[in-house]
């Protein structure tokens, strides 16, 4: 069991090595371009975990990690790779002038294949695991009462979130808010849903980390 | 003001009856086992449903299984 769990943190070190060079290696790295090679990094890597889960089941997570645990963990992983995603579509849709009024531009093509395998990958994986949690108790009590307080501490961020956005608006210059172009805006508020599921999801498994103490 | 916590007896009566593991209970009370760790740890107070259904399983009263007592 600790063999392949040691073997899962290392894929999913291998993972993050792949997104660290998928999303910082754009601008090239000692003039090598790590984009394309971390993606294909970070998709084999999560495709491992994948089949690993599918054939090791309850041996790839901590045997303390209760159902709902495991699916905290994987939705925020998953989150966390449409944040990033994201972001860099923010970074990169200024630099397009009227281009980045088209909801089809340079930037978005290749989000559009990202996010489909990402959500793709995620629903596999959460799948796979409620098979694996089928015969036991999913979800009872004590899992409702952190997902409910992990709720209200997400409203609260992204409160403070839409506030702290409000007031950079208002106290940007008139030549810095150019770049705030219609599609723009609506990819900052989906940032900012994708910020409070986040939000959500590391409250949760904060939470359960606590109180396994 | 004085803080108060509940605490439990659900470990020490589970192992009284030998046969009795962690994940019997967490069936018998319709949770997780992972629920009956915290629970055993202290780490989470239960409902008054849940409370009840635990004190049935381990065939005790509320009181021999929780108590409210005051933090030193």
């Amino acid at each position: 069991m600790f063999r392949i769990q040691r073997r899962v943190q290392a894929l999913l070190a291998v993972a993050a090595l792949g997104a660290a060079g998928m999303f910082l290696g754009g601008e090239g790295w000692l003039g090598i371009d790590f984009g394309p090679v971390g993606a294909a990094v970070l998709y084999a890597a999560l495709w491992v975990f994948v089949v690993h889960l599918a054939k090791y089941g309850g041996e790839v997570f901590p045997e303390e990690w209760s159902p709902a645990e495991k699916q905290a963990w994987v939705a925020l992983v998953f989150v966390a790779l449409i944040g990033f995603h994201m972001l860099n579509l923010l970074a990169a849709l200024p630099e397009l002038g009227t281009e980045a009024d088209r909801l089809r531009n340079s930037a978005t093509r290749p989000l559009w294949t990202n996010f489909g395998l990402l959500i793709f990958g995620w629903i596999v994986v959460a799948s796979i695991l409620r098979k694996q949690d089928g015969g036991n108790v999913g979800l009872d009590e004590r899992d409702l009462r952190i997902a409910h307080r992990a709720s209200r501490f997400a409203d609260g961020a992204m409160v403070l979130l839409i506030i702290w956005l409000v007031v950079t608006l208002v106290a940007l210059p008139e030549y810095s808010r150019t770049w705030l172009r219609p599609l723009i805006a609506a990819n900052v508020l989906i940032s900012l849903l994708i910020a409070r599921a986040l939000a959500d999801n590391i409250y949760t498994v904060l939470r359960y980390r606590r109180e396994r103490g | 003001m004085n803080a108060f916590a509940v605490r439990n007896r659900i470990r020490e009566l589970r192992q009284q009856r030998a046969t009795m593991t962690q994940a019997d209970l967490a069936r018998s009370c319709g949770v997780t086992r992972q629920t009956i760790i915290a629970l055993e740890a202290e780490k989470y107070s239960p409902s008054l449903e849940l409370a009840f259904k635990l004190a049935r399983a381990l065939e005790r009263n509320l009181e021999d299984v929780f108590q409210y007592q005051e933090n030193k």
